[in-house]
C-alpha cells in the first residue's frame, strides 16, 4: 500500500510518515502544493493524504486536479479550519474525509485503514479480545463465557475499543464517536464510563484488559503499536 | 424630574432672565407713565390758568368781579369737570373758589390760601397740597394783581397707574408661563434626538456593533455629534473585528504545532522501554497539550460565534426532550458525586434554533452544576413556558457565587477562585460559549446565586412561532 502525504509543516509530515510506517505502509512525502501535485500526477497512490494550506498549489486545488483526471484514489483532508460549510465544500470536491488538527495519531491511523479498505468489507460480527467476546449483532458481550450486563453506552464504548484492539484512543476520539460534538471538552465523563466498565469487565477477572495510558487515553489488550 | 437635565436647566435660566427683563421694563413703564401722566396734566392745567389770567382777568377792570367769577363758571365748569379753580388777589383775599366737585376728590376750602410769598413769584408754577382726601395738583400762574390756580386731584392718575400695576403684575406671570412651557417643549423637541440617541446607543454592545445611531438631518451641533459617534462607533467595530480574527488567526496557526507536539509525544509514551517516571512526565505533557488544545478549540469556538457563524442551522425541536436526553446521558458523572439530577420539563416547549448548539448549552450549565455542587447535593433542571419564551433553568444546591463575581460569570478566562476551578479542570470559557450561543440563537443566559445556598442559570429563548 502507498501513500502520499502532502503538509508544508515538515515536521508533521515527517511524524505522519512515521506512524504509517509503522504500520507497513510505503510513505511519499511532498511539502508543498506544486510537489505534491507533481507526484500525486506521477504515481498511482492508495490514497492521499493532503494538507489545505500549502504553499505554492493550494490542497483545494489539487483536490480539484485530482478528482478531473477521475481518480478514485481516496482523499484525507487534514486542516487547521473546521468550518462546516468548508467541509461540505471539500466533501463536494471529493475529499472522503477530514480530520481537524490537532488530532490525535491514532485517529488517523484508525481512518486511513477504514479508508483503504472501504468497499467490499465484511465486518466480524463477534470481536475478540483475549477471553473477552463482544457480539456486534446481539449486543451482548462475554468474558471467559459469562455474561456481562452493561448499558447502552458501556457497550458503545466497550465495543469502539474493541474494534481496534491493542490501539490507544485519546478521550476526544471515544467522545466524538460514543458521544457527540456536543460534549467535547467534557473529557471527565470518559474517565467516569472507563471506570464503570472496569467494574464490569475487568474487576472481576484477573487479568485486566482495559489499559490507561496517561495523557493519551485508553485502550483494550495488549499494545500493538511500536 | 432630573434637575441636572440639559432641558431643564436650560428652561430656568431662561425663565429667570425673562422675569427680570419683564420686572425691569415693567417698573420703567410705571415710572416713565407715572411721569407722563402728571406732567400732560400739568401742562393742561398751566394752559387753562392762562387763559383765565390772559382773558378773564385783563378784561376784569372793565366787566367787574362779578361777571369774570360768572365766566369762569360757565367756560371752564369746574364741579362738572371735577377741577379746582381759584382766583386770588395780590392783597389777600380770595375773588374766586369753585364748588365742591361731583366726584368729592377734595373740598376746595381745605386747600391753604397762598401766601404773600407767592405774589413775588412771576409765571407758572406748581405745587402738590396734601389734603385729607388725597393730593391736589396744582398749577398756578401770577398775572400781577391776581394769582390764578387751576388744580386737580391725583386720585384718578393714581388710579390708571394701579391699573397699569395691576395688568402688569398679572400679565407678567402669565407671560412668563407661557414663554416658559413654550421654551420647554422648544427645547425639548431640539433635545429629543439627544436622548434618541442615548437610547439607541445604550443598546449597542459589542454583539451589534454593526448597528449605527440615527443621524438627525438637523445640519446642527446634533448631526455633527452623530456623525461623529457613529464614525468612532465604526473604529470600534474595526478594533473589535480585529481582535476577534486576531483571535482566530492565531487560535488557527496554533493547530498545527500541537497537533505536531502530540504526536511526537504520543508516540514516546507508546514506547515500552520508558522508564515509569519518564512515562508519567509525558503523560503529563500530553495532559497539559491536551488542555491547550481545548483552550484553542474553545477560542475558535468563540470566535465563530463572535463572528456569526454559528447559527447556520434552524431547526425546531422540543427543548424539554433535549434537556431530558442531555440529562440522562450525564447520569453517570452525577451518579458518580451522588449528586440527584431531577428533571422537571413542561411538555411541547417547542423552540427553534440549532439544536446541537443549544445540546452544548445544556451540557456546559449542567456539567458546571454537577462540578460545583458538593458530594450528595441536588441538581434540578426545569423546562417550563413564561408568555412568549421557553425557560430552560439549571439550579444546583452547591457552593453558590460570590455577589462581586455574578457580573463577571459569562467573561472570557473569568474564575470565580483561581485555585478551585483550576483543579476542576477547563479555562473558564465554558460559560462564555454558552453565552455566546445564546446570543447567537437570539436567548437571554443570566444567573442568580447566594454563596453557599447554590445557584441558577435561566436561558430564555423565545417559543417557535405557529405552535
Amino acid at each position: 500500500m502507498r501513500i502520499l502525504i502532502v503538509e508544508d509543516e515538515k515536521k508533521l509530515c515527517e511524524l505522519i510518515a512515521r506512524a504509517l510506517k509503522a504500520e507497513r505502509f510505503a510513505v511519499d512525502e511532498a511539502t508543498d502544493g506544486n510537489q505534491g501535485w507533481a507526484l500525486a500526477n506521477s504515481y498511482e497512490y492508495d490514497l492521499i493524504i493532503l494538507d489545505l494550506m500549502l504553499p505554492g498549489m493550494g490542497g483545494a486545488e489539487i483536490l480539484r486536479r485530482i478528482r478531473l483526471q477521475n481518480q478514485q484514489v481516496p482523499i484525507l483532508i487534514l486542516t487547521a479550519q473546521d468550518a462546516t460549510d468548508e467541509k461540505v465544500r471539500n466533501f463536494e470536491a471529493g475529499a472522503d474525509d477530514y480530520l481537524t488538527k490537532p488530532f490525535a495519531f491514532a485517529e488517523l491511523v484508525i481512518r486511513v485503514k477504514a479508508l483503504l479498505r472501504r468497499g467490499p468489507v465484511t465486518r466480524a460480527s463477534v470481536l475478540r479480545v483475549g477471553d473477552l467476546e463482544v457480539d456486534r449483532l446481539s449486543q451482548q458481550v462475554k468474558r471467559a463465557g459469562m455474561k456481562i450486563e452493561l448499558t447502552s453506552k458501556e457497550y458503545a464504548l466497550l465495543e469502539y475499543l474493541a474494534a481496534n484492539p491493542g490501539r490507544v484512543f485519546s478521550r476526544t476520539m471515544i467522545i466524538e464517536h460514543v458521544w457527540d460534538q456536543s460534549f467535547e471538552g467534557l473529557t471527565n465523563i470518559v474517565d467516569v464510563y472507563i471506570r464503570h466498565l472496569r467494574s464490569k469487565v475487568d474487576d472481576p477477572f484477573p487479568t485486566k484488559l482495559i489499559r490507561t495510558v496517561r495523557g493519551v487515553g485508553y485502550g483494550l489488550g495488549e499494545s500493538t503499536d511500536a | 424630574m432630573n434637575t441636572r437635565s440639559l432641558s431643564f436647566r436650560l428652561v430656568t435660566w431662561y425663565a429667570g432672565v425673562l422675569t427680570l427683563v419683564f420686572v425691569v421694563l415693567g417698573s420703567l413703564t410705571l415710572v416713565f407713565l407715572r411721569h407722563y401722566l402728571l406732567s400732560s396734566v400739568l401742562d393742561t392745567q398751566a394752559r387753562r390758568a392762562r387763559q383765565i389770567a390772559d382773558t378773564l382777568i385783563a378784561s376784569v377792570d372793565r366787566t367787574g368781579e362779578e361777571v369774570m367769577t360768572r365766566q369762569v363758571e360757565e367756560l371752564y365748569s369746574p364741579v362738572v369737570n371735577d377741577r379746582f379753580i381759584r382766583v386770588t388777589r395780590a392783597g389777600g383775599g380770595v375773588l374766586y373758589v369753585s364748588g365742591p366737585p361731583h366726584d368729592g376728590t377734595f373740598v376746595p376750602s381745605d386747600v391753604p390760601t397762598l401766601g404773600a410769598a407767592a405774589f413775588d413769584r412771576q409765571g407758572v408754577f406748581e405745587r402738590t397740597v396734601s389734603l385729607p382726601s388725597g393730593s391736589l395738583l396744582i398749577s398756578a400762574v401770577a398775572s400781577g394783581r391776581f394769582i390764578v390756580e387751576v388744580g386737580v386731584s391725583t386720585a384718578r392718575t393714581e388710579e390708571t397707574l394701579r391699573q397699569v400695576l395691576l395688568l402688569l403684575a398679572v400679565g407678567l406671570p402669565i407671560g412668563v408661563l407661557i414663554a416658559v412651557s413654550g421654551g420647554f417643549v422648544l427645547v425639548r423637541r431640539a433635545l429629543e434626538p439627544v436622548s434618541r440617541i442615548a437610547h439607541k446607543a445604550e443598546d449597542i454592545s459589542q454583539h451589534n456593533l454593526s448597528e449605527r445611531l440615527p443621524v438627525v438631518h438637523s445640519g446642527d451641533e446634533l448631526e455633527r455629534l452623530s456623525i461623529s459617534l457613529n464614525h468612532m462607533i465604526a473604529r470600534l467595530e474595526d478594533a473589535v473585528q480585529s481582535s476577534k480574527r486576531f483571535v482566530a488567526d492565531a487560535s488557527h496557526e496554533l493547530r498545527t504545532p500541537l497537533t505536531v507536539l502530540r504526536g511526537e509525544l504520543e508516540s514516546l509514551a507508546q514506547d515500552a522501554q520508558l522508564k515509569v517516571h519518564t512515562r508519567e512526565s509525558i503523560g503529563s505533557l500530553l495532559e497539559e497539550v491536551d488542555r491547550l488544545a481545548e483552550i484553542v478549540e474553545s477560542l475558535l469556538a468563540l470566535s465563530k460565534l463572535d463572528a456569526g457563524e454559528a447559527s447556520s442551522e434552524r431547526v425546531r425541536f422540543d427543548l424539554g426532550e433535549l434537556v431530558t436526553l442531555t440529562a440522562e446521558q450525564m447520569s453517570l458523572l452525577a451518579e458518580d458525586k451522588s449528586i440527584r439530577v431531577e428533571c422537571d420539563a413542561a411538555p411541547d416547549v417547542i423552540v427553534e434554533g440549532d439544536r446541537s448548539r443549544m445540546k452544548q448549552v445544556v451540557v456546559n450549565l449542567l456539567d458546571n452544576a454537577i462540578k460545583y455542587t458538593p458530594n450528595g447535593g441536588n441538581v434540578l433542571l426545569k423546562i417550563s413556558c413564561d408568555g412568549d419564551n421557553a425557560i430552560l433553568e439549571v439550579a444546583d444546591n452547591g457552593i453558590g457565587i460570590p455577589t462581586e463575581a455574578l457580573p463577571h460569570m459569562f467573561e472570557r478566562f473569568f474564575r470565580v477562585d483561581d485555585s478551585r476551578s483550576r483543579n476542576q479542570g477547563g479555562a473558564g470559557l465554558g460559560l462564555s460559549i454558552v453565552k455566546s450561543i445564546c446570543v447567537a440563537q437570539g436567548a437571554e443566559v443570566d444567573v442568580t446565586s447566594r454563596p453557599g445556598g447554590g445557584s441558577c442559570f435561566r436561558v430564555r429563548q423565545p417559543l417557535a412561532r405557529g405552535v
